[in-house]
């Protein structure tokens, strides 16, 4: 079939298997997960071997991808901050929380630190209103909240992550 | 039938058929519901909120069931706390809508204005201002202000190629999604899309090739502002400068109803001119839609070729201008003296008026009638045809289409369509072909055979015993279509009368909704065969031996080196043409013809459906319609021939034609209400395609329904080839280099450059080809430099020639395929 196949044989199957042969276009989402573990992202070459094997054009591929917020078609760094700035955190002060993070991490939202640590990103709410400032981190094994935040406890969020990943440089790839 | 529902929609009580949306009901009801993402050819979506309505349903009583009544009787109705989506509402039975409410107002001012805080408001400069929805609506129930601040509008890209065709202007698009759901859902080649979200969403092409797609100007009609355009027509002219004129497309089989938009044109020296092909509602035929070759090259050829302009004689061995009285008069005097060995080989291109005529002078002559094709079985499917009545959108569960050797898609695209949404409904559809193509993703039972072998196929069929021949023979009606891959004359012959066979003996011949259907190189092939044309198994052979031969639309010299040769044996060559065509530089006498967007005249599909087409332009002066030189010329030769008006030419041919006996223009100009209704006055709701005022055409009789008696033929002999070594074989595709789509200039970047060819992986191997690769194709005595594609596709052993791109292949035979070694 093609190379991203090839790599990940056994657990495609074993998501193809789940719908049935007809609609294996559901199997999109999986998929993509699974591309987005192997780089962080999901490469052009990824939708496009994504798209020949459930037999959809790399276009719907591409579509799905920019719909979903938690899927990414540009590389970032290994933990994605997603600050949520919709209007109820905005009344609790989300978007100053933003401000000072981006201060303090010397990029803007959109942005990757030098180091290729992390990626800070604005979105929509994710529901945790009422805990604002809030973000949930994004990284190869999943989503994790963080809620009633400020720039002190977040910092110190990232100086635990820089540690570990200066004791082990390969990182939290699994 | 099916289940009809009663509801009752701003006081108007109105039924229509259990399933459809309130929006439809509505439009049938003649109360405006506003749409933009809707279309009634489409799937509902609700995703632009236009459309909201109060919506109310008769009460039940909890405990019983029972419908609460009021006081006086009436059904008490309780009314949906919240507007609900007219276009993904379904009607129910006591339904009642409102529309005219206060609510409801304020519903649609509000998401207009939603709609236009970033709309670019270029009205001025864009294409669809005049026929926009977006405006339109806008007008009937928008704001006349807005409160969005202004710099907070969004700038975006204004010309985005999505291919060579279509261009998107990202500030105009309002995100209904029709055109990413046409491309999914009709064309079936889903290569545009949403991306993103909220006020951030953009259509996006990432495919590659980008939008390319047979069915792609059709998104530009249901585009409710002006963020698709066409090449074509981006900047070229004002909806309310243009006049129309009722038309057929002429490029292929199917005979899309079409609607010129016509303008005088300062480039053409003020001469009035085509501005745009637009699709005409036939529901029988194209519904709403035409395919990209009809719209882009259905009259370039008449307009931007160089075009006879007067009758030409020759002269000392050169061709002279000549007066229409000197040009008739040799011509009647070289036919008079031919008599019996005059040959008239026409073609499929000339209207059944033309044809009539020549058929009738011919006769008068005791000459002989040759029609320009490789495609045969013209007295089968007048014999054992679609019965009269007969709509491909009756077909459903129940029923059976068998596709055998076409790619429809190619070689007539609507009939793709048709046969595929009649799948969709559930008929049983078998494709028998020897190699994939896009129509099989439908098919119930795909036939593989090897090209060559058609006869076993029908050998299977015949005998009835496999599960694809007895769902055929089980069927309630049974539309067998046959085509143009890897046919040639005598085989198609064979196919033809096998079908025949297999519609007789199941009982499906003479039926409406049953029958045989050719899928014709040529638009108007079955009238040809209808006026008494019939093709010749060795063209040149008969070219040779003619004392005068008549050329009227067809270009043998052009067509096929040998028969440009076998052309020197006939003793006067009258070419009667719109173009000087090969052919026509070797004639003694040549005819300037009119083209058909300049005359009028009739056309008789492939489903056998005969349809008008009115003069558009007006002709240059000096060439004449067809009917009429041959009438004149007929004159010369004792013979009366109609050649005042088509309308009276078809009195003529419709007093003798058996198929067209008592067939009037008035009959073909019978139209009746079609749905989904189609109007210039509410374009939100089908988009820019003409309604049908013209006639929707009548199909013929067959012979088995005009009462004669049609007795199945035998089990046909197939010819037997046996083939050393590698095969060509010429199949169609819709873009090809033809001499009618050769002089569109949209069309060009989507033509072939070049002459190629495709061959199967394991083929390519064993001759020692690369894809892509510069090869040397050798038939007989003829050579080609082709390019090599490599198609998985395609079955191994031959090479896959497509017709009219630079190789002449009329029939499968043996060649060499070698690699050119690059001179270093
Ligand atoms: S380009 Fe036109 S049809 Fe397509 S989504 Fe935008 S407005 Fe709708
Ligand atoms: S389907 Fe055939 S008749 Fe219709 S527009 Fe295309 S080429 Fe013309
Ligand atoms: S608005 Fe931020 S979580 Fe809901
Ligand atoms: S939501 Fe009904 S027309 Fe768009």
């Amino acid at each position: 079939m093609n190379a991203f196949y090839e790599r990940h044989k056994e657990e495609i199957e074993r998501i193809l298997a789940k719908y049935p042969p007809e609609h294996k276009r559901s199997a999109m989402l999986p998929l993509l997960y699974l591309a987005q573990r192997d780089e962080g992202y999901i490469t052009r070459e990824a939708m496009a071997q994504i798209a020949e094997i459930l037999d959809v054009s790399v276009t719907e591929v591409d579509g799905v991808v920019g719909f979903y917020t938690l899927l990414h078609d540009k590389p970032g760094g290994k933990y994605r901050i997603q600050v949520c700035t919709d209007l109820p955190c905005a009344l609790r002060g989300a978007e100053q929380f933003l401000h000072q993070l981006e201060e303090a991490l010397g990029i803007k939202a959109g942005e990757t630190t030098p180091d290729g640590l992390i990626t800070l990103e604005e979105v929509m709410c994710i529901a945790a209103c009422d805990k604002a400032p809030v973000f949930q981190v994004q990284t190869g094994e999943g989503l994790t909240y963080y809620e009633n935040m400020d720039l002190e406890k977040t910092l110190a969020l990232i100086a635990e992550w820089r540690k570990k990943h200066t004791k082990t440089p390969e990182g939290n790839s699994s | 039938m099916s289940q009809q529902v009663t509801l009752t929609i701003d006081g108007k009580q109105v039924t229509v058929p259990a399933g459809w949306t309130v929006v439809d009901a509505a439009r049938v009801a003649n109360v405006h519901i506003p749409v933009f993402c809707y279309h009634p050819k489409l799937e509902p979506v609700g995703m632009c909120r236009m459309c909201l309505v109060e919506v109310g349903l008769p009460e039940r009583d909890r405990a019983t069931g029972e419908i609460v009544r009021n006081e006086d009787g009436s059904p008490k109705i309780r009314f949906f706390p919240k507007l609900q989506t007219a276009c993904t509402t379904y009607v129910q039975e006591g339904m009642v809508i409102r529309t005219t409410t206060e609510q409801v107002a304020r519903a649609r001012k509000d998401i207009l204005e939603f709609l236009l805080t970033s709309h670019p408001l270029d009205c001025p400069i864009c294409d669809k201002g005049g026929e926009c929805p977006l405006q339109n609506l806008t007008m009937a129930y928008g704001p006349g202000t807005s409160r969005f601040p202004y710099e907070y509008k969004l700038h975006l890209e204004k010309r985005v190629p999505l291919g060579d065709l279509i261009i998107l202007d990202r500030e105009r698009c309002i995100i209904c999604g029709r055109c990413v759901r046409f491309q999914a859902e009709i064309a079936e080649d889903p290569v545009l899309s949403l991306d993103g979200r909220g006020r951030a969403t953009y259509i996006i092409t990432t495919s590659d090739p980008p939008f390319d797609s047979y069915w792609s100007g059709n998104t530009t009609d249901i585009c409710p502002v002006g963020a698709l355009t066409t090449t074509d027509f981006r900047f070229d002219a004002r909806p309310w400068e243009m006049h129309q004129a009722a038309s057929l497309c002429n490029l292929c089989p199917v005979g899309c109803n079409i609607m010129f938009d016509i303008r005088r044109e300062p480039e053409l020296g003020g001469r009035f001119a085509v501005q745009r092909v637009m699709p005409r509602q036939n529901e029988y035929v194209n519904e709403i839609w035409i395919c990209d070759k009809g719209r882009f090259a259905a009259y370039h050829f008449a307009q931007y070729g160089e075009r006879l302009t007067q009758p030409l004689v020759r002269e000392n061995g050169k061709l002279r201008p000549a007066s229409w009285r000197e040009a008739l008069e040799r011509v009647a005097q070289a036919f008079r003296e031919a008599g019996s060995g005059l040959v008239t080989l026409a073609s499929g291109r000339l209207s059944n008026e033309d044809l009539f005529n020549l058929a009738r002078l011919t006769d008068h002559l005791g000459g002989r009638k040759v029609l320009d094709t490789f495609l045969a079985g013209g007295e089968w499917t007048d014999k054992v045809g679609l019965g009269r009545e007969s709509d491909l959108a009756a077909l459903g569960e129940g029923d059976a289409i068998l596709v055998m050797a076409s790619d429809l898609e190619e070689e007539a695209p609507i009939f793709w369509l048709r046969v595929k949404e009649a799948a969709q409904r559930g008929a049983t559809l078998v494709v028998a072909n020897p190699r994939p193509t896009k129509i099989e993703r439908h098919a119930k039972h795909v036939l593989r055979y090897v090209y060559g072998e058609e006869g076993k196929v029908w050998e299977a069929l015949l005998a009835g015993a496999s599960e694809a021949a007895q769902a055929l023979a089980r069927a309630e009606n049974l539309v067998i279509f046959y085509g143009q891959e890897g046919l040639d004359l005598a085989t198609s012959d064979a196919v033809a009368r096998a079908a025949a066979r297999l519609l007789l003996t199941t009982g499906h011949a003479g039926k409406p909704n049953s029958g045989l259907v050719a899928v014709w190189p040529r638009n108007n092939d079955q009238g040809a065969w209808d006026m008494g044309f019939r093709p010749v198994a060795d063209l040149a052979d008969t070219l040779r031996q003619v004392k005068a031969l008549y050329v009227v639309a067809a270009d043998p010299a052009g067509d096929d080196p040998h028969l440009a040769a076998a052309l020197e044996g006939a003793d006067f060559l009258v070419v009667q043409d719109l173009f000087l065509t090969e052919t026509a530089q070797r004639a003694d006498v040549v005819l300037p013809a009119q083209a058909y967007i300049e005359r009028g005249g009739t056309y008789t599909n492939a489903l056998r459906r005969v349809q008008r087409f009115f003069p558009a332009v007006p002709p240059p002066e000096g060439p004449q319609p067809d009917f009429a030189i041959v009438a004149a010329l007929a004159r010369l030769l004792d013979l009366n021939l109609e050649g005042r008006s088509t309308a009276k030419g078809f009195e003529a041919l419709a007093a003798q034609v058996p198929a067209y006996q008592g067939l009037t223009y008035k009959d073909l100009a019978r139209v009746e209400e079609q749905f989904p209704l189609v109007s210039r006055e509410v374009l939100d709701y089908t988009g820019t395609a003409y309604p049908n005022g013209q006639g929707l055409g009548v199909v013929l009789p067959n012979a088995v329904e005009r009462g004669e008696t049609v007795a199945p033929p035998e089990a046909p002999e197939f010819p037997v080839r046996a083939f050393q070594g590698l095969l060509a074989v010429p199949i169609t595709r819709l873009y090809d280099r033809g001499t009618l789509v050769a002089w569109s200039d949209t069309l060009a970047p989507r033509l072939p450059e070049e002459a190629w060819v495709w061959v199967a992986p394991e083929t390519a191997r064993d001759l020692g080809l690369q894809d892509d690769a510069t090869a040397r194709l050798e038939i007989g005595d003829l050579a080609y430099t082709v390019r090599v594609r490599v198609n998985p596709a395609v079955p191994g052993g031959v090479v896959l020639v497509p017709r009219s791109v630079g190789v002449v292949l009329f029939t499968p035979v043996a060649v060499h395929l070698k690699a050119v070694v690059p001179a270093s």
